[in-house]
């Protein structure tokens, strides 16, 4: 096969109802914004069952009506299966393998459920890679303010303390990168663990940010997509990304051991207020978790937290749910025992981050108690309040650490 | 009469030969006896030394088996016990070697008895030690889900895996051991049989509402309801 310019990656299963519309945008995208590149789309499918592939491939878009005059370049497209652990990552890894059989300058992944896909949204990826010269392009959405708790309670907190680099959304889903960041990735080895999975995502950003690529994040508008798959639920979730995160501190602790404080990153794109759907969420029942935890895995609880922190957290379980605040600095200290207890492999690291479950469902439900009566600034101006009590707490990682 | 002395007196010297022969072999037993000691005492040393070098304390902490000697109420070192163990099962060894010496019959076979059983011992605790920390595991994993997916009594299902976990590992270890086989396996049947009986039942009545509300979930007008709600569910990632 003949070299490429552009590829862009769709990881599929079972999509059939809305990746048509996602294989039209990035069509749209690339023959607006693109023209004179050699383009391929590439569909990772894992073995869907409702003709996802099928749609691939029979998926056409009218340039004229789009377009009114312009040129119209075929958009070559081949959806193939992939190999491995089935997930995201595996997917993701054949299409690292694509960009680097087909030598392409640059890439970017969209999912296959998304609903609010424009052909913007392949400009805004791929423009800063070939334009600019990044090489990894996170993506940065509006976001109700109870959407993405794992992102905005521990994922974005932790990899800005960390590696000091300001990413909002690490865990994303939609990526731009260079070829030079695939052949980076396609090289390591880490396709049998959680990366594989739903850690794909942080495990893309944090070793683009720790191994010193040219890092930006560029505005995408709002993200609608269909329903998360309900087998991969919460428990899941948690122990792919955080596994994965918590792995990666692990082995970056010698880049980020010194470094305090944080710093923007460049950002692309037109900043917009967008109208966003109203979300639902339960506190009461999160925090029923949060007291089952309380008092079921108080011995877990001890080993990982000892018994300063367990005794803020009882003391925080007697509150009346209306009364109930999971406070930052208690949090922080929370996730940075977890960490540590981690990294000293105090138990399984599965039954380790399966028991933060209920922690976290209890700083969820503060949260959205706090922030119920809160504009969207609001809520991120409590998120990034989080970030500084993370940033000023650093210390007290590193020490616990050795 | 020079006969019936002889009649009187042979006894007395085929005991003193007897005597006389068995007191090397008491010896060897005695020096055995005494040399196994301090052997022992030796190798246990040497392997305290070892445990000490290797770190095996700290490994033990971290591999949570310091935990489980915790449970067991032994509150002494893992090295301390592991030597502990090394020693007396030297001791035993030398033991049943020096008795060996004494070349009586019936101890032979005792002897030869024991050092066929020591493999089927020793399965025996391997099966007791991998199941006892097998069953931790399974009953942590077990509790841990359990409080996830917002269950009122994760800590009675979590131990009542691990006692069945336990049930079947002490059956195993009982049938290694050939300890009564017959009653072993028939007592297994009626306990582990009674368990599953029992929470069986307990379930099943703790579970009625459940049911009911599984049932209802799947009617087709509460499907619709769903359907019709506006608001969608926040997204964890």
């Amino acid at each position: 096969m003949e070299n490429t310019d552009i590829i862009v990656g769709i990881a599929s299963y079972n999509n059939a109802k809305t990746i048509g519309h996602v294989v039209k945008a990035v069509g749209a995208g690339l023959a607006k914004y693109f023209p004179d590149k050699r383009a391929l789309i590439v569909n990772s499918d894992g073995g869907s069952k409702d003709g996802t592939p099928d749609i691939v491939r029979s998926a056409t878009l009218d340039h004229a009506a789009i377009f009114l005059s312009h040129p119209v370049y075929p958009i070559h497209r081949i959806s193939m299966p992939y190999i491995g652990i089935p997930g995201k990552g595996s997917a993701f890894r054949a299409l690292f393998r694509q960009a680097v059989d087909l030598n392409a300058e640059a890439c970017c992944v969209v999912d296959a459920d998304l609903r609010s896909i424009t052909p913007e949204w392949i400009e805004l990826l791929l423009s800063p890679v070939i334009k600019n010269g990044f090489d990894f392009v996170a993506p940065f959405y509006s976001r109700h303010k109870f959407d993405g708790t794992i992102t905005n309670s521990i994922v974005y907190p932790l990899t800005r303390t960390l590696y000091g680099r300001r990413v909002r959304q690490p865990i994303g889903g939609e990526f731009g990168y260079s070829g030079k960041m695939a052949e980076f990735y396609l090289s390591q080895d880490v396709w049998e663990s959680h990366v594989a999975r739903f850690g794909i995502d942080i495990w893309m950003t944090t070793e683009a940010i720790a191994n010193d690529f040219k890092v930006c994040q560029t505005f995408l508008g709002a993200k609608i997509h269909d329903p998360k798959d309900p087998g991969s639920d919460l428990s899941d979730m948690l122990l792919q990304v955080v596994s994965t995160l918590f792995n990666l501190t692990e082995r970056h602790y010698d880049k980020w051991k010194d470094e305090r404080g944080s710093s923007d990153v460049p950002t692309f794109g037109f900043r917009y207020h967008v109208g966003l759907e109203s979300v639902k969420v339960n506190a009461e029942k999160m925090l029923g978790i949060f007291r089952a935890g309380l008092k079921d895995l108080r011995h877990i609880w001890l080993d990982i937290m000892g018994p300063g922190d367990l005794g803020e957290i009882e003391r925080i379980g007697r509150l009346s749910n209306g009364e109930f605040r999971f406070p930052a600095g208690l949090w922080v200290n929370v996730v940075y025992d977890f960490v540590v207890a981690y990294h000293r492999k105090v138990m399984s690291p599965e039954h380790l981050i399966r028991s933060l479950v209920p922690l976290y469902l209890g700083k969820t439900a503060s949260f959205v108690i706090e922030a119920e009566n809160m504009e969207q600034e609001g809520a991120e101006a409590e998120i990034e309040r989080l970030c500084l009590e993370f940033e000023n707490k650093k210390d007290y990682l590193v020490t616990n650490w050795k | 009469m020079e006969n019936f002395m002889d009649l009187l007196l042979q006894p007395l010297r085929d005991f003193g030969l007897t005597i006389f022969e068995f007191i090397p072999n008491l010896l060897a037993m005695l020096i055995i006896f005494i040399a196994g000691f301090f052997l022992s005492r030796l190798i246990k040393m040497f392997f305290l030394r070892v445990f000490r070098v290797i770190n095996f304390d700290s490994w033990c902490d971290k591999a949570g088996l310091t935990a489980i000697i915790r449970k067991g109420d032994v509150w002494s070192r893992p090295s301390d016990v592991s030597g502990g163990i090394i020693y007396w099962f030297l001791i035993i060894m030398f033991l049943m070697i020096g008795l060996n010496a004494l070349q009586l019959e019936t101890i032979d076979n005792l002897t030869a008895q024991f050092f066929l059983y020591i493999p089927r011992a020793f399965s025996a605790l391997v099966i007791l030690i991998a199941g006892y920390i097998l069953a931790g595991f399974i009953s942590r994993a077990v509790l841990i889900t359990a409080v996830n997916s917002g269950y009122h009594y994760a800590k009675i299902l979590a131990e009542a895996v691990r006692l069945l976990l336990i049930v079947l590992i002490l059956a195993m270890a009982l049938e290694q051991l050939q300890i009564a086989p017959g009653i072993v396996i028939a007592a297994f049947s009626i306990v582990f049989g009674g368990i599953i009986l029992a929470l069986a039942i307990a379930f099943g009545i703790g579970g009625i509402d459940a049911a009911k509300g599984i049932i209802k979930g799947s009617e087709p007008e509460h499907k619709d309801e769903k359907k019709n709600e506006k608001e969608r569910e926040a997204e964890y990632l």
